[in-house]
């Protein structure tokens, strides 16, 4: 019914933390089974621009937004939309990892469980499944039951991951998944998300240039003006472009290193 | 790129010579009044490092040793009575010599179960509702306020309170059960604060990942934060029961003192075995050796004491453990 090719669109969307305003007219669309990088300097507000898309914001108090962030031709702030419904659909992983204190079988099969699967044999077959998308499975498949707390950085970052994938979400968010990864790691999940790209829409925040360059289909360049304005959107479009010709002064000083 | 760099280092090089300049000046100088304040308040910090230790470890060898000389005093005067199997498992003698504590060790454990029955879902419910539930704001202050004054009241007082409520006016009669409501009021704020400071270390991340799997609040309080919570709650609870074996005052006046049999019905009365040591040494008994009983008793209370103490601790420990967080 809704196609564009679009999954997200957000129309002049502001967000508000209390009185102080984060962010001003974000106007973005996300390209299905694409990977679009969110780029810009520290504090302008971009973990807060993907946080907007699966409402994890709503737990910050006095958060508000204005404007329209659309689903799949649904407004998610609608007041009949269902919150749980949209992080089911749209997961997340955050930039420090952050599995349970449970077992890494625990840990993925947890998504499953909660939406009601009790069945052993099929909760064996979504872990496995989810741990190989993830490229973990041959790492732990001899230590299923073990706390996932004793696993490297770089492996609990994939484990989220596998956790992620479990309930089969449409879209993942990442915000700034490897910044606490070696480059092995990181070059793991970066072959990782290339990987999955034909499957979900993947929305990715990073500081490093490079690996938007590398991975992404479309970048968004956030930036805020002078300290206390919102973070606004400075350029956004396709990734190569973006990077070898990009029409506004302010993103080509930010790619190149020079300011930010 | 290139250009960058070299207009970098022809900024860069006068303020290297500026800095040569400054360190001269520091060398002459500056730098003999850092060493000698520094010299000077090495030595002024050893002295008061000195002083506080000394201070903080004769105050603890006090302390302890006053500790330990009233555990060695009870232990003494009843250990040998406590550990015999006659004297734990035997009848309570009211007229004759020779009786056992049976029915107060029941009493005592009957009496904790039936609180914490009561005292847990209250207490650990209040604590998830204030933490994960409620916005900040007046009523949650109001509620952490009244639960803090509460916990400062006597429980002396709040034996008087059970049995005016409980015994009397809610005709439960000197009954286990008036006694544990007595002893939930008593416990709750404990028990409420304690498991509010559990939840409260559970780490945010954990609930924002449960949340973002599409977990409702409820399902992240059930699933997430109050299993992470456990090893805080569960100690709490450990020592709650230690605190409602050894409580007196509020047993007295609600539970009763002295019985000969074990009790079965909730309704009964009972006579814990704090309150039942009380009994015997202001009241006395018939028996003439009330003083070997009741020395026995408060030996053989002190380690039940001790052992959940301890037990606290050991399973606070495991639970670290199992989540592995402690290698
Ligand atoms: N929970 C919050 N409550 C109030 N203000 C917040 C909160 N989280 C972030 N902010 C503010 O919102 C602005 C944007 O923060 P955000 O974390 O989105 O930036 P960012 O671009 O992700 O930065 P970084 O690259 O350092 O992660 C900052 O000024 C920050 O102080
Ligand atoms: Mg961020």
């Amino acid at each position: 019914m809704h196609e564009n090719g679009y999954k997200f669109e957000l129309e002049e969307m502001d967000l508000y933390y209390g009185d102080f305003k984060v962010l001003e007219d974000v106007n973005l669309e996300i390209k299905k089974c694409c990977i679009t990088s969110i780029i810009g300097p520290s504090g302008c507000g971009k973990s807060s621009a993907l946080r907007c898309l699966n409402r994890m914001n709503d737990l910050v108090d006095g958060a508000r937004i204005e404007g329209s962030v659309v689903l799949d031709g649904e407004d998610i702030y609608d007041r009949n939309y269902s919150v749980v419904g949209l992080r089911k659909r749209v997961g997340m992983v955050f930039q420090k990892p952050n599995p349970f204190p449970k077992t890494i079988y625990d840990n993925v099969a947890f998504g499953p469980r909660l939406y009601g699967i009790r069945d052993r044999e099929t909760l064996d077959g979504i872990v496995e499944e989810s741990l190989k998308s993830a490229a973990l499975f041959e790492e732990v498949k001899d230590k299923l039951r073990t706390s996932a707390l004793a696993l490297s950085g770089g492996q609990q970052q994939r484990l989220c991951i596998a956790r992620v994938l479990a309930v089969q979400p449409e879209v993942i968010l990442l915000d700034e998944p490897c910044s606490a990864l070696d480059p092995i790691a990181t070059q793991r999940i970066e072959d990782l998300l290339s990987d999955l790209k034909t499957r979900y829409t993947i929305v990715i925040v990073t500081h490093n240039m490079q690996q938007a360059a590398r991975l992404s289909d479309y970048t968004a360049f956030f930036m805020i003006e002078e300290q206390g304005d919102p973070g606004k959107i400075v350029e956004y479009g396709d990734t190569n472009t973006i990077f070898t010709k990009p029409t506004d002064e302010r993103t080509e000083r930010y790619i190149t290193g020079r300011f930010g | 790129m290139s250009t960058d760099l070299k207009t970098g280092v022809e900024i860069a090089r006068p303020s290297v010579e500026v800095v040569g300049d400054l360190c001269e000046f520091k060398d002459s100088r500056i730098e003999g009044i850092i060493q000698q304040s520094i010299a000077r308040n090495e030595k002024r910090a050893h002295f008061y490092d000195r002083v506080a230790t000394v201070t903080v470890w004769t105050l603890s060898i006090i302390g302890l040793g006053i500790l330990a000389f009233i555990i060695f005093v009870i232990l003494y005067r009843g250990i040998a009575t406590a550990l015999t199997p006659g004297f734990i498992f035997g009848k309570p003698q009211a007229l004759k010599e020779g009786g056992g504590i049976w029915p107060m060790i029941v009493s005592s454990f009957y009496l904790a179960l039936l609180t914490i029955a009561i005292v847990l879902p209250l207490g650990v419910g209040a604590a998830v509702y204030l933490t994960e539930f409620s916005r900040e704001g007046r009523i949650t202050r109001l509620v952490r306020f009244g639960a803090d004054s509460l916990s400062t009241v006597p429980s002396v007082v709040f034996g008087i309170f059970g049995m005016v409520l409980f015994v009397i006016y809610f005709g439960l009669g000197y009954s286990l059960l008036a006694g544990a409501f007595t002893l939930a009021l008593l416990n709750m704020p404990t028990v409420m604060r304690t498991t509010e400071e559990a939840i409260k270390a559970v780490p945010h991340s954990y609930r924002e990942a449960c949340l973002s799997l599409g977990a409702s609040r409820w399902e992240t309080a059930k699933k997430i934060v109050l299993p992470s919570a456990m090893p805080g709650i569960t100690t709490g609870v450990v020592l709650t029961v230690g605190r409602i074996v050894g409580e007196s005052a509020a047993v007295l006046y609600t539970v009763g003192l002295f019985v000969r049999k074990v009790p079965v019905s909730p309704l009964q009365p009972a006579a814990p075995m704090a309150a039942n040591i009380w009994h015997m040494y202001t009241e006395g008994a018939l028996v003439s050796d009330w003083m070997r009983v009741a020395n026995g008793e408060a030996a053989f209370l002190l380690l039940v004491v001790l052992v959940l103490n301890l037990g606290a601790r050991l399973i606070a420990r495991i639970y670290q453990k199992r989540l592995g967080m402690v290698s």
